[in-house]
């Protein structure tokens, strides 16, 4: 597990939680309810296995090396932290699966978002392939609700309503849940305090990283898609928010 | 985006666009492009901005500039602007196609840029999904090497759009098989194996090259000793609910074209569980599962017992609990459920008990015609179902209201499904067919009994002969003043053959109970006699039954069998409408059955089943015995040339026929009127028992 060690050391510090593996899995162990472990959606019967039990089942877990590198790569790519994978790729020999040039491209965008620049995000999104944002209505809503949100943080109230009438009332039409969330991210006009409504979340930090996330998701799934990048790499290694 | 900013109005960024003149170059070019590209991208109201600016031709004539290099990051904006332009936006891809845009994408296919290859790949994809997009003639030697080209190539963009391209224009058989001897199956098979988006395009390719085509369809399945269709079967439990059902429907295609393949039970009820699952799956796998599970047990009693026995039912029946159902999964829905109803009861009861049926009839005030028409299919097959009909479920006011409503509906195909409900429904054993005429249900099948639509004609004609089954005098005597005799009269001499069958039902139950009634209509206005009399001899269309019997016509047996056949099935109604008419009028009646048995083997087979019904009601003796027995001349005489008419001996069945008459004791009831004392009768008699005695001579010689 040193390995594990080294690339921590070169990670830059981002608001994720960065665990290491090791203990990562220990914190999935204290999630679990001491009682019901196994979960199955079929069978009636549920087997019951104490704490003590499962970890000293986890002990006695040999994991192959492969298989942790390749989840470790995944992890780094995943998160884009380019660097950290090409010298992880160099010393231990997992390849990444995808052209690394391409974290370089989705990063931007994700920092975009993160940062509150949204329509430079969806420019970019748009120059890496037109064929994300149409096949993912709902991240083109959300990252337009995101513009609509740093444009009322600023105060520029009559911009808002603009554009919340150009670009987001179309959308709105079509689908009802776009509606309500229209009206709630229009609603934060309404309030003297935004900071403290009762919408005031959408105002924070939180709310671009959701977007930020879902942005690199789309990103990835759609590079798989299209391109068969990552095909080895069948699970995303999502982090807790 | 801000008004304020003036030099991104959309005029002035128009005039930006294309080459030469007052168009911007270079970098300001590039920027104009991209800005377009970025505010029409899932933007309904400025593409149309755009496209009402002229935005498109414009941009197509920066790609045709660009020959052979040029700016690379230009060609990709303006090819993705045009391929964005043709997305979802019908009159965009209009504009993109009179722009001639489609050579200009297809040559910038063949740069060595990765990027550029990509651009012009997603953008053909996109004008290749529209219906308005000309299909690609494979046929054109050229164009097949240039799509082989195409689906060689390294780039999965490219790949991927050749697949496209030979799903959306593959249809006719020539097609099939020439893309099939180009080996561009074997290929599709290889490229399964590659990402999730060239994989469900070539299912949909192949599945468009195998369809219907029993040639194709066995070349594929042989293709690898049979790899190909184990992938295919692979992939119908593949993570991806897209191309799970994708795989789905082309296996059942690949079954529905060459039935010996994808037979086994284990495989296709694997198929109908994965469908089944499928319907939970949001989104357009999901609301296209029921159409492929609709389309797999199609006709097949076995399948849907399969399909009932894991629920299927149910699980459908489910989504009308949770909530308002997207149009077209609503119809799917609907379409599935009826299926199902078609044969099995059980099916039908288990709708009826899991109480849905007030869904499916508030279906029938649906805004999409499609759902419209699904639901009164469903409707019609629930009512298949003698039980529910006589339990009076689908005859209350809620659900005969709105179907009499779909009969003034705006499209024919809706009134013809609502038709073909109205037909069972109005079959029902409890006497409450005057809510169906109350709500003005009679008046408006008359009028469609009118249609220049046969089957307009043909249905509406059906549904009043179930209405008037068991109906009461007074509904009779409305139905009749409604429809007048003459109207009816004109639909029993119909040019189509099975609107005759009904017309002649119809009548059958008119009068059935209710003699005296109509004697009057009948008598006097002889226009039903003569009607009758006038199909029967211009009878080419029961022509349907002569051309079952040339065709089987290699023994004596298999021909009268099959005249049988026909007579017990379609003809019963015509017989029954005879007896009605002799009956009441048994001199006119029995000169009418003579001339008939004049005429060919099929019009002496009617007659005969008339006089001796092939399923003999108890020892009642036939009618004609009594004729025989008649004071009457006129009528002894008529009936006699009845008997020489169907013992004449021209064709193969006469032997027969006179053994069914010998065995009704027709024949000897004639022998005892040797002396009859009416001349012209016993000059008939002795006519018709020579030819009788021919054949009892011909019977010892064997």
């Amino acid at each position: 597990m040193s390995l594990s060690w080294i690339i921590l050391g070169q990670l830059d510090s981002i608001e994720a939680m960065v665990i290491s593996l090791p203990s990562f899995l220990y914190w999935f162990t204290t999630q679990l309810d001491d009682q019901r472990f196994w979960r199955s959606n079929e069978s009636t019967s549920k087997k019951v296995i104490t704490r003590d039990e499962w970890e000293r089942k986890l002990k006695d877990v040999k994991i192959r090396k492969e298989d942790m590198n390749k989840l470790v790569m995944n992890f780094l790519v995943t998160e884009g932290f380019v660097e950290a994978a090409e010298k992880f790729r160099i010393e231990s020999g997992t390849e990444p699966g995808i052209d690394l040039g391409t974290i370089t491209d989705r990063m931007a965008v994700k920092k975009a978002v993160q940062f509150g620049n949204v329509k430079d995000a969806i420019e970019k999104v748009n120059d890496l392939n037109p064929m994300i944002l149409y096949a993912n209505p709902q991240l083109h809503f959300h990252l337009q609700q995101q513009r609509l949100i740093e444009l009322i943080r600023i105060g520029k109230v009559e911009e808002a309503l603009e554009f919340a009438q150009e670009e987001l009332a179309p959308r709105g039409k079509e689908n009802q849940s776009f509606l309500e969330e229209l009206e709630r991210t229009v609603a934060l006009l309404a309030f003297e305090d935004v900071k403290n409504c009762p919408y005031g979340e959408l105002l924070d930090v939180s709310q671009r990283l959701k977007t930020a996330s879902e942005v690199n998701a789309a990103i990835l799934a759609n590079q798989s898609h299209e391109k068969g990048l990552g095909r080895n790499q069948q699970s995303q290694f999502f982090m807790a928010e | 985006m801000p008004a304020s900013a003036t030099a991104n109005r959309p005029e002035e960024l128009v005039e930006r666009l294309g080459v030469g003149g007052a168009a911007a170059e270079g970098e300001a070019l590039l920027k104009a492009l991209r800005e377009v590209k970025n505010q029409i991208i899932g933007n309904k109201t400025k593409k149309l901005l755009y496209l009402h600016l002229g935005a498109v031709p414009r941009i197509v004539s920066v790609l045709a500039s660009a020959e052979g290099g040029g700016d690379a990051a230009l060609i990709v904006q303006a090819a993705a602007a045009i391929g964005s332009f043709a997305c979802g936006v019908e009159d965009g891809v209009r504009a993109v196609l009179d722009a001639d845009a489609v050579p200009q994408l297809t040559r910038i296919l063949s740069y060595p840029d990765e990027k550029v290859v990509d651009a012009g790949a997603r953008s053909l994809r996109m004008i290749f999904q529209s219906k308005l997009t000309p299909k690609y003639d494979v046929l054109q030697e050229k164009n097949m090497k240039f799509l082989l080209s195409l689906l060689y190539r390294e780039n999965e963009n490219v790949t991927e759009l050749a697949a496209s391209i030979i799903a959306h224009s593959c249809e006719r058989h020539e097609e099939q098989k020439a893309l099939c001897d180009a080996g561009v199956l074997q290929r599709l098979v290889k490229l399964l194996g590659g990402p999730l988006n060239q994989r469900d395009a070539c299912l949909e390719s192949i599945e468009a090259i195998v369809r219907n085509n029993s040639e194709v369809a066995q070349k594929f399945a042989c293709i690898d000793n049979g790899k190909a269709l184990s992938s295919l079967i692979e992939l119908i439990q593949d993570r991806y609910p897209r191309t799970r059902l994708l795989a789905c429907i082309c296996l059942i295609a690949i079954r529905h074209a060459s039935p010996c393949y994808v037979q086994e039970m284990q495989i296709k009820t694997k198929l109908i569980l994965i469908l089944i699952e499928l319907l939970e799956e949001p989104g357009k796998a999901g609301d296209e599962a029921p159409f492929a599970l609709t389309n797999l047990i199609m006709d097949e009693e076995e399948l849907h017992k399969q399909a009932i026995s894991i629920n299927a039912v149910e699980k459908l029946c489910n989504f009308f609990y949770k909530g308002p159902i997207e149009a077209r999964r609503l119809q799917g829905i609907l379409l599935a459920l009826a299926e199902l109803c078609s044969k099995l009861e059980k099916c039908r009861s288990q709708l009826i008990s899991l109480q849905v049926l007030n869904f499916i009839v508030d279906a029938l005030k649906h805004d999409c015609t499609d759902v419209r028409t699904a639901a009164c299919s469903c409707i019609r097959n629930i009512s298949r179902s003698l039980k529910n009909l006589s339990a009076g479920h689908l005859s209350s006011e809620t659900v005969v209201v709105p179907l009499v409503q779909l009969l003034h509906d705006e499209s024919s195909s809706v009134q013809v499904a609502a038709l073909g409900a109205i037909c069972n429904v109005a079959v029902n054993f409890a006497t409450r067919k005057s809510v169906f005429i109350q709500c003005g249900g009679v008046s408006q099948l008359v009028q469609l009994a009118k249609s220049m639509d046969s089957t307009l004609r043909l249905k509406s004609v059906w549904a009043l002969r179930n209405l008037m089954f068991l109906a009461d005098r007074k509904d009779k005597e409305c139905v009749l003043m409604e429809l007048t005799v003459s109207n009816l009269a004109s639909l029993i001499c119909d040019s189509e053959h099975p609107i005759q069958e009904q017309a002649l039902t119809l009548v059958s139950n008119l009068i059935d109970g209710c003699g005296d009634t109509f004697e009057h209509a009948f008598a006097e206005d002889s226009a039903i006699i003569n009607a009758l009399t006038r199909i029967l001899h211009s009878a080419s269309s029961p022509g349907v039954c002569m051309q079952a019997c040339n065709q089987e016509a290699e023994s004596t047996n298999t021909l009268v069998q099959v005249l049988h056949l026909f007579a017990m099935h379609s003809l019963r109604d015509l017989i029954r409408t005879f007896y009605r008419c002799i009956e009441m009028l048994p001199i006119k009646g029995m000169f009418l059955l003579a001339n008939i048995a004049a005429g060919n083997e099929f019009h002496k087979e009617v007659v005969l089943n008339c006089l001796v019904p092939p399923q003999p009601n108890g020892n009642n003796p036939s009618f004609i015995i009594k004729f025989l027995q008649s004071k009457e001349n006129l009528l002894r005489v008529a009936s006699v040339w009845c008997i020489v008419n169907l013992t004449y001996r021209d064709g193969l069945c006469s032997s027969t026929r006179v053994a069914r008459l010998r065995d009704a004791g027709i024949i000897s009831q004639i022998k005892t009127m040797v002396n009859d004392p009416c001349l012209d009768c016993k000059l008939r008699v002795r006519m018709a028992l020579e030819q009788c005695m021919d054949f009892e001579n011909s019977e010892h010689v064997h």
